[in-house]
C-alpha cells in the first residue's frame, strides 16, 4: 500500500515535471528580454502589437462560427444515426475520421480548385466567402473530435425512448433537439467545442494558404523573425487553452444536471 | 360495455417477412381498463405501438372517438404513454418533466403550473416538484412518468409492462395506484403486460395474446374460468391437463387411465374413439366428494407440500398428474404419500380444451 503509493507520486512527479520544466524554461526565456534582469517586456510587445490583436480576435470569431456550424451538423447527425440508422454507424464513424488521415493542405488545395472565382460556388471571390469557407474547413478539421464527443454524450441517455416519449407528448422534431438532446448532451457538446477552439486558435496551413489573417500564421511570423517574442506568445497561448479548459468546467458545473451526471 | 371508443379492426403487422401482429380485432368501450396479456415476444408491445403510432400497421385500421387515426403521426394522436424505462427527461425537473406535454401544447403558464400541482397530488408526491428524475426512486418516477403521460388530458392511456422494472412490493401497491387512478379520471387504458396475476387483478376485460393473435378477450373471471383456448388455459394460472378417450361423444362419457367419466355433454363433431384433453384447475378439485363435487376419479398421492394455511398435493391419475390445494385443517391428519385418493370435482369444472 504505502509503497504503491510512493510510485504512483513518483509517476506523477515525473510526468508533471515532463509537461511543466519546458513550460517554465519558455516562461524564463520569454522574460529575459531586458539584459541583466528580468521582465515583461516581451508580453508588453506582443499585446502591443495591433497584428496580435486583430489575428488573435480574427481566430476566436472563426472558432466560434467553426463550433457553431459543428454543433450544428453533428448534433442533429449523431442524433438521427443512433436513433434510425445505427447501422451505419461504423461508416459515418470512419468518415469522421478522414480528416486525421487527409492533410489540410490536401483539402485546402481542393478548396482553390473548386471554388475559384470562376466557379459555380465563387467562395474565394470575396473576402467573406473565404472566411465562409475556411470556417467550413475548419468545422472538417474538427469533426472528428466533435462527433466523438456528442456520440459519447448520446450514449449516455436512452435516445430512443426519450424522443419517443417526447413525440407521443406532441413534440416536434424541434422541440426534441432543442429543448431534450441538446441539453442533454451539453456536456459533451462543450468538450467538443473546447477541442474545436484549441485547434482553430493554432491551425495554420488551411488559413496561410486561403490568405486569412489568422493567429496560427503571425505566430509562425513572429517565430521565424523574433527572438523573445515567440516564447512569450507560447506562453499566451498555453494560458488562453488552460483559460478555455477552465471555463468549460465552470459552465459543465452549471449544466442541467441529469441521470446521468448525479451530483 | 359502453359506447365504442378505440376500435381495433384487422390490424396486422410484418416486419420483413416474419409477421408479429395477425388479425387482431378488438373493441375498446370508453374508460375501459383493457390489458394486454402474452408471453414475452408475442407483440403486445408492437400492437401498442401500433395504438401510439410509432408503427404503421401492414393491413387493417385503428380508429378513436369514431375517427380513423390509423396514418397520424404520434404527435397528432394525443395518446398518454408510459414506458417501462421511465423515460423521464433527465435534464427536467419533475414539474418541468410533467408540465412537458402542457408546455409543447402552448398552454399558458398559470395554467400549465395548477395541472402541474394537480398532477402531483394525484400520484401522492405534492413535495417533489423541484427534483430532478436521478432523485427518486423507481417507483416515484414511474408515477412522474403517470402524471407527465396524463397531465395533457390524453385520450387514450397506454402502458408498456410499466412495472416490470420495479420490485415486488411496489410493483403491487403501483398497480393499485394505477387503476384507480385510472378509474378516478375515467380514462381509456390499454396496459400491457406478461404477468397474469397483475391483468387478472386490475382489468376490466384482459385480451391474450398467442404469437401475434389475440386468442381470446373476456373479463379476468371468464378469462381464467373458461379459457377459451388450450393457450389461454396454460399461461393464464395453473392448470391439470388429462388425456381421455371418448367412449360415447354424444352422452359425454369418456375414459381417463382406464376410469369411466361422465362429462354430462356433447362432445360433437369429435367421434367416438378420439382424444381429447381435460384440463382441472386446481381449486376445482378437493380430496373426497362434497355438495356439488359430484365427479370422482381414483388416483394416488405422490407428494405433499406443506404451505402454511394451504398443502399443495399433487397425485397421479394413471401417467397424468393432478395438483390441487387443501387448507390446512389442524384437527385433520395432512395427507400422506404413496396414500390412495379419491379426487372430486364438479363435472361442468372439466374443460374440453380446444386446440
Ligand atoms: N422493429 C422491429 N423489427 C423487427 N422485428 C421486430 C421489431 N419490433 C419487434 N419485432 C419482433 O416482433 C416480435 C414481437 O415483439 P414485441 O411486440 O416487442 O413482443 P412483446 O411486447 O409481446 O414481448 C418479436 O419477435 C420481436 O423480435
Ligand atoms: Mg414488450
Amino acid at each position: 500500500m504505502k509503497s504503491g503509493k510512493f510510485w504512483a507520486w513518483l509517476t506523477f512527479g515525473l510526468g508533471a515535471a515532463y509537461f511543466i520544466i519546458p513550460l517554465l524554461a519558455t516562461l524564463e526565456f520569454a522574460m529575459r528580454m531586458r539584459r541583466g534582469t528580468y521582465s515583461f517586456d516581451a508580453f508588453a510587445v506582443v499585446f502591443g502589437d495591433p497584428r496580435f490583436q486583430q489575428t488573435f480576435g480574427y481566430s476566436v470569431m472563426a472558432a466560434i462560427f467553426t463550433i457553431l456550424l459543428g454543433v450544428l451538423i453533428v448534433v442533429p447527425t449523431a442524433y438521427w444515426i443512433r436513433l434510425r440508422m445505427p447501422h451505419i454507424r461504423p461508416i459515418v464513424e470512419f468518415v469522421t475520421l478522414l480528416p486525421l488521415v487527409i492533410p489540410a493542405i490536401v483539402i485546402v488545395f481542393g478548396y482553390i480548385r473548386m471554388y475559384g472565382s470562376n466557379s459555380p460556388l465563387p467562395f474565394l471571390a470575396s473576402a467573406r466567402g473565404t472566411d465562409a469557407l475556411l470556417v467550413i474547413g475548419y468545422a472538417i478539421l474538427a469533426l472528428p473530435y466533435m462527433y466523438r464527443a456528442v456520440d459519447t454524450g448520446l450514449r449516455t441517455i436512452d435516445v430512443r425512448t426519450l424522443t419517443e416519449a417526447a413525440q407521443i407528448l406532441g413534440a416536434g422534431w424541434a422541440t426534441i433537439i432543442t429543448r431534450l438532446i441538446l441539453p442533454n448532451v451539453l456536456i459533451a457538446v462543450l468538450s467538443g467545442a473546447f477541442l474545436t477552439f484549441a485547434i482553430v486558435i493554432g491551425e495554420f496551413t488551411m488559413a496561410s494558404l486561403l490568405n486569412r489573417p489568422a493567429f496560427g500564421p503571425y505566430l509562425q511570423n513572429i517565430g521565424a523573425n523574433r527572438a523573445y517574442e515567440p516564447a512569450a506568445l507560447a506562453v499566451i497561448t498555453f494560458a488562453v487553452t488552460w483559460g478555455c479548459m477552465s471555463v468549460i468546467q465552470m459552465l459543465a458545473r452549471f449544466a442541467p444536471k441529469s441521470a446521468n451526471r448525479p451530483d | 360495455m359502453t359506447e365504442t371508443y378505440l376500435s381495433i379492426q384487422g390490424v396486422q403487422k410484418s416486419f420483413g417477412s416474419t409477421t408479429v401482429v395477425r388479425d387482431f380485432n378488438l373493441d375498446v368501450g370508453r374508460g375501459e381498463f383493457i390489458s394486454f396479456l402474452g408471453p414475452s415476444g408475442c407483440g403486445k408491445t408492437t400492437m401498442l405501438r401500433m395504438v401510439a403510432g410509432f408503427e404503421e400497421p401492414s393491413a387493417g385500421k385503428i380508429f378513436v372517438g369514431g375517427k380513423d387515426v390509423t396514418n397520424l403521426k404520434p404527435n397528432q394522436r394525443k395518446v398518454g404513454m408510459v414506458f417501462q424505462a421511465y423515460a423521464l427527461f433527465p435534464n427536467l425537473t419533475v414539474a418541468q418533466n410533467i408540465a412537458f406535454g402542457l408546455r409543447v401544447a402552448g398552454t399558458p403558464k398559470a395554467e400549465s403550473a395548477q395541472r402541474v400541482q394537480e398532477m402531483l397530488k394525484l400520484i401522492s408526491l405534492p413535495h417533489l416538484g423541484d427534483r430532478y428524475p436521478y432523485q427518486l426512486s423507481g417507483g416515484q418516477q414511474q408515477r412522474v412518468a403517470l402524471a407527465r403521460a396524463l397531465a395533457p388530458k390524453p385520450r387514450l392511456l397506454l402502458l408498456d409492462e410499466p412495472l416490470s422494472a420495479l420490485d415486488a412490493k411496489v410493483r403491487v401497491s403501483l398497480r393499485e395506484e394505477i387503476r384507480s387512478i385510472q378509474k378516478e379520471l375515467g380514462i381509456t387504458t390499454i396496459f400491457v403486460t406478461h404477468d397474469q396475476e397483475e391483468a387478472l387483478s386490475i382489468s376490466d376485460r384482459i385480451v391474450v395474446m398467442n404469437n401475434g393473435r389475440a386468442d381470446q378477450a373476456g373479463t379476468p373471471f371468464e378469462i381464467y374460468n373458461r379459457p377459451a383456448t388450450r393457450f389461454v388455459a396454460n399461461f393464464v394460472g395453473t392448470l391439470n391437463v388429462l388425456e381421455a378417450r371418448i367412449l360415447d361423444a354424444e352422452a359425454g362419457s369418456v375414459d381417463v387411465a382406464g376410469q369411466t367419466l361422465a362429462l354430462h355433454r356433447d362432445l360433437a363433431p369429435k367421434r367416438n374413439g378420439d382424444t381429447i384433453s381435460l384440463a382441472l384447475r386446481p381449486e376445482a378439485v378437493s380430496l373426497g366428494r362434497t355438495g356439488e363435487r359430484t365427479g370422482a376419479l381414483d388416483a394416488t398421492i405422490a407428494d405433499v407440500h406443506f404451505l402454511g394455511s394451504v398443502i399443495r398435493v399433487r397425485t397421479k391419475v394413471g401417467d397424468s398428474t393432478v395438483s390441487l390445494d387443501t387448507f390446512n385443517d389442524p384437527t385433520m391428519p395432512p395427507p400422506v404419500s404413496g396414500a390412495p385418493a379419491e379426487l372430486a370435482f364438479a363435472p361442468r369444472d372439466l374443460m374440453v380444451l380446444a386446440d
